[in-house]
């Protein structure tokens, strides 16, 4: 089933919306305003899709890469980019930085070990089964993150519990500097699905309407109480492992990189809703001017709001 | 008051706060067993079944990160992991997510997380390096967490009981050696507070800090010593955080002599940070070098003889002891 136009449009807005904020990083990031790296998700927005098919009283752990998970379940990017500055308005009162959180929106943490999530995910949807509630768990991982031990542990125990789980992979194909070719001895993260005897899927990760599909799949699935499943992004990160200026450049080959930019799945989008007359050219325009205008409103909360009092430093370790 | 066994007090510690409370629930390597072998866990299943006591695979990272996915969702989940010695495989869950989660990302949301990791410990039963560990200063180390070390069957579940209602991680370690100890416990509710010493023997003349089994042994040597008319007053912390600073230093300006007793190696351990706590407060009390006996840095051995070289005895305490009345 197709999504109705308006929430084709949601989804197109919030992919806008996420490339506008990882611009509007990468224009803040030489000033020196964000003392540390940022993840960007640039070339990887067809996620929106996934998230997209979610509830308010879903669960979502996401990876260190990108903003979408946070703009798409109604996080301000103000209090996001306040953060990332270590300012008193952010998500985490300047504790967390890039380890954002948003607990209202069921948005936990962020783990500084990748595959640290894969645990946490398994705990809500316990905490879910065992209420009897239909509320499920979207757990996003990346390629290289399938190497840990956690990732397998995790994977085996959902099915053993036939948890109310998601399992999505993002396979960008590279780990920092190193290719998956170098260290995963698998070709597709979705072949652990017949390991772990739950339904495996692999998406076209930049056509975001394929990955709304086969996600609200295993969604239903997933809420009808009939377990977790896997499915796996084909993907490409567009800018280098971090922003800031800190990470190697030179790994990879720049054709490679060119070839995927042609396939950015915001202009695929685009393209096909243009087509379908879901969407005209004024619309494009207008969103896209709203998303920047958001994230003009987001800096200028995030510069002018105050750093934390140093007593800060000292609270909250025991509830 | 009846007696019970220190593994039925935990049992009914366990099985009373899940009656008193839906969102506890335990799991662990083979806790859906219910015979006849006793175990903390026995009988759990029966009344309150398999979605709440949860067999798990050997899985410890999982099973510990996914208790602090389920807090962070509403639930108490217990964690029985046998052997603190399998539990370096989920350091990262502990430490890290359980430890700093509230401080890092949830103060606003006001993120608890109501976690009891079970995690037996110990030597003195030939069961060599990999099985044998008392890794408190290890957690000790760590920020966020909360540290419980019960020493008999009515402070094991009063201290589980406190464990379970507290909102914050604690890690719960029982000892092997006193796991089939036996003591009274009252029919009734209690609870037994977290930082508050007790002491086990008053006495004048020196003050033994000792955890976990090092206490039993450190009443032995005093029994001993009170033939030969030293009176030595025995403190017990219960908990290692909260510490109960103000009741050690009080007894140490009592007798001005201080001797730690503590299972796990002894660099940079839980009996150097009690004497250097002491040190800074009371320093000018101190008639004495403080005296530690402990593991001095060695895996635990297997054979025997050699598992008695490098672990704390009652002879090794006496000597301590008397060292320090000595200086
Ligand atoms: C346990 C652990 N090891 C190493 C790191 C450093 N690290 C951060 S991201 C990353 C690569 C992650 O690759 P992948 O999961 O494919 O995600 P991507 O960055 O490609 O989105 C590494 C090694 C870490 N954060 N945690």
């Amino acid at each position: 089933m197709e999504p109705a136009s308006e929430q084709l449009l949601e989804i197109y807005t919030n992919m806008v919306r996420s490339r506008a904020f990882e611009e509007l990083v990468i224009s803040i990031m030489p000033k020196g305003k964000i003392p540390a790296g940022w993840m960007s998700g640039v070339g990887q927005e067809g996620i929106v899709g996934a998230l997209s098919g979610l509830r308010e009283d879903d669960y979502v752990t996401y990876t260190h890469r990108g903003a979408y998970y946070f703009l798409c379940r109604g996080s301000d990017p103000g209090r996001i980019l306040a953060e990332l500055y270590g300012k008193r308005t952010g998500y985490c009162g300047g504790k967390g930085g890039r380890h954002l959180a948003d607990t209202k929106h069921r948005l936990f943490g962020k783990s500084g070990t990748i595959g640290g999530h894969a645990p946490i995910a398994v705990g809500l949807a316990t905490a879910v089964q065992i209420r009897g509630e239909d509320s499920v768990v979207m757990s996003f991982f990346g390629d290289g993150t399938s190497n840990r031990g956690t990732t397998h542990e995790s994977m085996n125990l959902t099915s053993v519990w036939k948890l109310p789980l998601i399992w999505v992979c993002e396979n960008n194909g590279w780990a920092g500097l190193t290719p998956s070719s170098m260290s995963t001895a698998y070709t597709d993260v979705a072949d652990l699905a017949e390991a772990y005897s739950i339904p495996g899927r692999i998406v076209d990760g930049n056509d975001v309407l394929e990955v709304h599909e086969a996600t609200r799949e295993a969604v239903a699935r997933a809420r009808a109480g009939a377990g977790p499943s896997l499915i796996e992004l084909k993907t490409y990160r567009i800018r280098e492992f971090a922003e800031g200026g800190w990470f190697p450049t030179g790994y990879r080959d720049p054709e490679e990189v060119e070839a995927w930019k042609k396939r950015d799945p915001i202009e695929r989008f685009r393209a096909v809703l243009l087509s379908r007359g879901v969407l005209t050219a004024g619309q494009v325009e207008e969103i896209q001017q709203k998303a920047v205008e958001e994230m003009q409103v987001a800096q200028k909360f995030a510069d002018e709001s105050e750093f934390p009092p140093v007593e800060d430093a000292f609270t909250d370790l025991y509830a | 008051m009846r007696t019970i066994g220190f593994m039925q007090a935990m049992n009914e510690a366990l099985q009373e706060e899940m009656r008193r409370d839906p969102s506890v629930y335990v799991l662990g390597l083979g806790v859906h067993y219910s015979g006849t072998h006793p175990s903390v866990t026995a009988g759990l299943i029966d009344e309150f079944g398999a979605a709440r006591v949860r067999s798990t695979p050997v899985s410890e990272a999982a099973v510990a990160g996914s208790c602090v996915g389920a807090a962070l969702a509403g639930m108490r989940p217990v964690a029985q992991f046998s052997l603190a010695d399998f539990v370096f495989c989920a350091l990262d869950e502990i430490l890290c997510k359980a430890g700093k989660w509230r401080y890092t990302h949830g103060a606003e949301g006001g993120m608890s997380l109501p976690i009891v990791f079970l995690e037996t410990i110990g030597g003195y039963v030939s069961a060599a390096s990999e099985h044998s560990q008392s890794p408190l200063a290890l957690y000790a180390h760590a920020p966020g967490l909360k540290i419980a070390v019960p020493t008999t069957p009515y402070n094991a579940k009063g201290l589980l009981k406190t464990a379970i209602r507290d909102n914050n991680p604690v890690v719960f370690f029982p000892h092997k050696r006193l796991m089939g100890a036996q003591g009274p416990v009252p029919e009734e509710d209690y609870t037994v507070p977290f930082g508050q010493a007790e002491v086990r023997r008053e006495g004048r003349d020196v003050t033994v800090v000792a955890t976990s089994y090092m206490v039993t042994l450190a009443l032995e040597a005093a029994s001993k010593l009170e033939e030969q008319g030293v009176d030595t007053e025995v403190i017990d912390p219960l908990t290692l955080e909260p510490l109960d600073t103000e009741r050690i230093v009080e007894s140490v300006r009592k007798t001005g002599r201080r001797v730690v007793v503590d299972e796990d190696t002894e660099r940079c351990g839980v009996g150097a940070e009690i004497g250097m706590q002491v040190v800074e407060r009371a320093f000018d009390a101190l008639k004495a070098p403080i005296q530690r006996v402990s593991n001095p840095n060695l895996p635990v051995p297997y054979s025997r003889p050699l598992e008695q070289a490098v672990l704390p005895s009652r002879e090794k305490i006496e000597k301590a002891i008397q060292q320090t009345l000595a200086a």
